[in-house]
């Protein structure tokens, strides 16, 4: 069990995420990257979507009350080293600065047995627009107790590979969207162009600053479904590509839709990172994702 | 049954259905009615995902590791041709919602006055004399989409939208209204507040407001 001493920007419970209630208006969430909740999951014997600790740009800090067995994936920031489980004893203190510039902004605490929170509709995460879920649909704050709800896992686990650092400029791959045929030459600009993430580490969706992709024709839109990865194109010509937390329906044109294995990637990009599109087709993205899972199996299943 | 509907791919894990481009009982009763069968599909443990119904269009979500895009796109035509427009409506009562309109509960009541030439009183009239359709939910959990307003109140969305509106408040803006289900940001026009709760996740149905369902406005001091 762990005590917040510090809270950090948002530091919030994440499963891997909440569809059934999509119809409702009820954002999907969960962990903006899942493939780090799934490696420090496994690392500690949790299936890879169990509730974690997400912490975004600047982490937390804790005393330890009770012994228990942690795992850190994803971005660095300090605290503990990412990549192999940790038996933390009671007394001890972890204090999770800013993530390093370059590494990404998110980085997850897997607790062994999953974060004891309770379920609702059908998921731990944090609904923070609901209010629910979580620690009662908010961020964590000073105080509260982070308990897990099982055993614990015995053997030390190591990733056996480097966690991969994202290069100066990341490169997300994108088919084109549902709307590209009636947005003129807007596809071919969005990867033409050299973006600069801004915003403030919004769980909902980020912001591309650049050139403005104004289009010659206002696009007023009946509001509808989109999804994570969504590239959306509101009226001051800023894209922004939705994240986990994205309101389930919008209004916007969509000028093309990142692949889901790249989710991951979107989910590691902060305010400031550049990033860069490619043009995909369907078939290869659904490759992409599949040898993506069939990787992150395969590793899985070499640890003890 | 036949009924018009386009598919195209929505990015590698998702296809979107369309019905229509407008806003129109009929075409939404497909959209639902396909939403239907996709639940039942999904239920019935095919590789779908719950789908995304709105206006005039669902987005229907798959596990992409099961199917690719062309099962998917197959399937979906195979469900879809299937589905009955679905009658939502049925023979529910509508459902009634006491509002406190203006003051401190709504707002911009004068100001939508003002801006459509009526008195307030009147905007109350029209406003509460309507029986609404709910759309579709979206936006937030429990936040309903109730069409269509009286021509007579339309208005753009306020220019500064507010950082923070109060759950209950009920809103107008184009021909659609509304009662904002939790605390957020907003652009809507406030005209009134209800003290019913549209959103908690621990009754047996969360959302308050269903699509499909039937709505009204009813005046309270």
């Amino acid at each position: 069990m762990l005590e917040v001493v510090a809270p950090g920007l948002l530091t919030t419970v994440q499963d891997s995420g909440r569809p059934g209630a999509v119809d409702l208006g009820v954002p999907i969430g969960g962990a903006c990257d899942p493939l780090s909740l799934a490696m420090a999951n496994a690392l500690v014997g949790n299936s890879a979507g169990e509730a974690a600790l997400e912490m975004s740009v600047v982490g937390a800090s804790f005393r330890v009350i009770a012994d228990c067995v942690v795992a850190v994936a994803g971005a660095d920031m300090g605290g503990l080293a990412r990549g192999e489980s940790r038996l933390l004893r009671s007394g001890e203190t972890i204090e999770f600065g800013a993530a390093v510039d370059g590494s990404g902004v998110r980085t997850y605490l897997a607790l062994a047995g999953g974060i004891d929170v309770p379920e609702v509709l059908g998921s731990r995460s944090t609904c923070l627009v609901g209010r629910f879920g979580g620690f009662d649909g908010r961020p964590l704050r000073a105080g509260d107790l982070v308990r897990s709800r099982g055993r614990w896992l015995l053997t030390t686990r190591r990733w056996p590979a480097a966690p991969t650092l994202p290069s100066e400029q990341r490169l997300v791959r994108v088919v084109r969207g549902p709307d590209a045929a009636v947005l003129g030459d807007a596809f071919d600009r969005l990867v033409g162009t050299a973006w600069t993430v801004g915003g403030r580490g919004d769980r909902q969706g980020i912001r591309l600053d650049g050139p403005a992709l104004v289009l010659s024709t206002g696009a007023t839109m009946l509001s509808r479904g989109v999804t994570w990865g969504s590239v959306q194109l509101p009226p001051d010509g800023q894209p922004i590509v939705l994240l986990a937390d994205h309101q389930t329906v919008g209004g916007y044109p969509d000028i093309g839709v990142a692949i889901s294995a790249d989710r991951p990637t979107l989910g590691q990009l902060g305010p400031g990172n550049k990033v860069g599109f490619a043009e995909v087709s369907i078939i290869e993205a659904q490759h992409l994702l599949r040898e993506q899972g069939a990787d992150l199996e395969r590793t899985v299943a070499t640890l003890p | 049954m036949a009924v018009d509907f386009a598919l195209e791919p929505h990015g590698d894990d998702a296809i979107l259905v369309t019905f229509g481009d407008s806003v129109d009982p009929v075409i939404n009763r497909r959209v639902h009615g396909a939403a239907a069968s996709v639940r039942a599909a999904r239920d019935r443990g095919e590789p779908w995902a719950t789908p995304i119904p709105s206006y005039a269009s669902l987005l229907a979500g798959y596990d992409a590791r099961r199917l690719d895009v062309a099962g998917a796109t197959s399937a979906l035509q195979a469900l879809l041709a299937a589905a009955d427009e679905t009658d939502l409506e049925s023979d529910q009562p509508a459902l009634e919602i006491p509002v406190r309109y203006g003051g401190d509960d709504g707002p911009d009541l004068d100001a939508v006055a003002q801006s459509t030439g009526l008195t307030p009183a009147q905007v109350i009239d029209l406003h509460s004399s309507v029986v609404y359709r709910a759309y579709m939910l979206g936006f937030a959990p429990g936040f309903a989409y109730l069409g269509e307003l009286p021509a007579q109140l339309e208005l753009a969305r306020r220019d500064t939208p507010r950082q923070r509106v109060p759950a209950g408040s009920v809103a107008i803006a184009g021909r659609q209204t509304a009662v904002y289900s939790s605390t957020t940001p907003g652009g809507w026009h406030l005209i009134g507040r209800t003290d019913l709760v549209l959103w908690d996740p621990a009754r047996e149905q969360p959302s308050l407001i269903t699509a499909g369902q039937l709505v009204r406005f009813t005046p309270r001091a």
